[in-house]
């Protein structure tokens, strides 16, 4: 089964064409995407700027963390829901699309990364353990803005 | 020369000819918006809701502004000049959407609600700098700012769809 007649299954149900027939649907949900985009840009870029020493270099790592990562898995939730409905409704225009899966597999490895790596600094860092490489913060950034890049780039490839 | 005409002059520049005409251009300038738009939000979130009393990474209102503001304007001026050139590129037509006008209306708002707040409560920041909740006209000024940014990028997705 390739991805065209998964796309074209999804497209026969009855939700898809709910969300298609409700013409408000697609711009509202994609408006919540992007707001949850936004939170999760936040709460890197505060998190991120803090370990690479730029931002609140006076402050505890574990306190920024514990901070803004709970809010980064929630953006993410939302992110999955409001995609998932832009998605079923118009499977065509995402399952065949390059850009879609180069965001996903991205997204994958900035959330991958974001648990691997960030989510240790919940617990205050031991005298002995060292601190976080700064590249990296940078590098997770980067992905970030990637990632979205990716994401608009969606609606302009086919 | 009127509104309509400047409109036109704009659009026929060789700067928003080529954005409008080129293959890239414009989705590259959109997802640039995007990425500033996200900036922008993400960073005023954080002090609109700490001055709604939700605690922040720093305990003082002043410290936190003093760490995040500066990348709230500096998203806000990337976002302006990417939404300057989507603009000229179809001058005419965005200036005649309802939802592009509203949403224009709603960032000078947010610009208003923001100058008066530095204007007056926080002023006087250095008597509540680490209350929390912060005192009444603190916690307007976060909740009128949240709310006028978060209808900002409604309004600025619809008018995706009704141009």
């Amino acid at each position: 089964m390739n991805m065209q007649s998964v796309g074209e299954w999804i497209y026969g149900t009855a939700l898809s064409s709910t969300i298609r027939d409700n013409f408000w649907v697609v711009p509202v949900v994609q408006s919540f995407h992007i707001i949850a985009i936004a939170v999760v840009v936040g709460s890197a870029l505060v998190t991120e700027l803090r370990i690479a020493g730029v931002v609140a270099p006076d402050e505890s790592m574990s306190v920024v963390a514990r901070r803004y990562l709970p809010w980064m898995w929630r953006a993410l939730a939302v992110l999955l829901v409001t995609g998932l409905i832009m998605l079923i409704g118009e499977p065509d225009r995402t399952l065949t699309n390059t850009p879609f899966w180069i965001k996903m597999a991205l997204v994958v490895m900035a959330v991958l990364a974001s648990l691997g790596l960030r989510r240790p600094l919940l617990r205050p860092l031991s005298e002995a353990s060292k601190p976080p490489a700064k590249a990296l913060a940078w590098i997770l950034l980067a992905l970030w803005v990637a990632v979205i890049f990716c994401g608009r780039w969606i609606a302009y490839s086919n | 020369m009127n509104i309509d005409s400047t409109l036109e002059f704009l659009a026929h520049t060789p700067l928003a000819m080529a954005i409008s005409q080129g293959a890239m251009a414009f989705p590259m300038l959109e997802c640039i918006h995007v990425v500033a738009i996200a900036g922008v939000v993400g960073t005023i979130t954080i002090v609109d809701l700490r001055l709604l009393g939700y605690r922040s990474h720093r305990r003082g209102v002043r410290q936190l502004i003093a760490d995040v503001l500066p990348y709230t304007w500096g998203a806000f001026g990337l976002a302006l000049l990417a939404g300057a050139l989507l603009f000229i590129s179809n001058a005419p037509k965005y200036a005649h959407n309802t939802e592009f006008q509203m949403k224009m209306l709603l960032i000078v708002a947010a610009a208003i609600n923001m100058a008066l707040f530095h204007l007056t409560i926080y002023r006087r920041v250095g008597e509540w700098d680490e209350r929390s909740p912060p005192p009444t006209a603190a916690r307007i000024a976060g909740a009128t700012s949240l709310g006028l940014w978060l209808t900002v990028v409604f309004l600025g997705r619809w008018v995706g769809f009704t141009l």
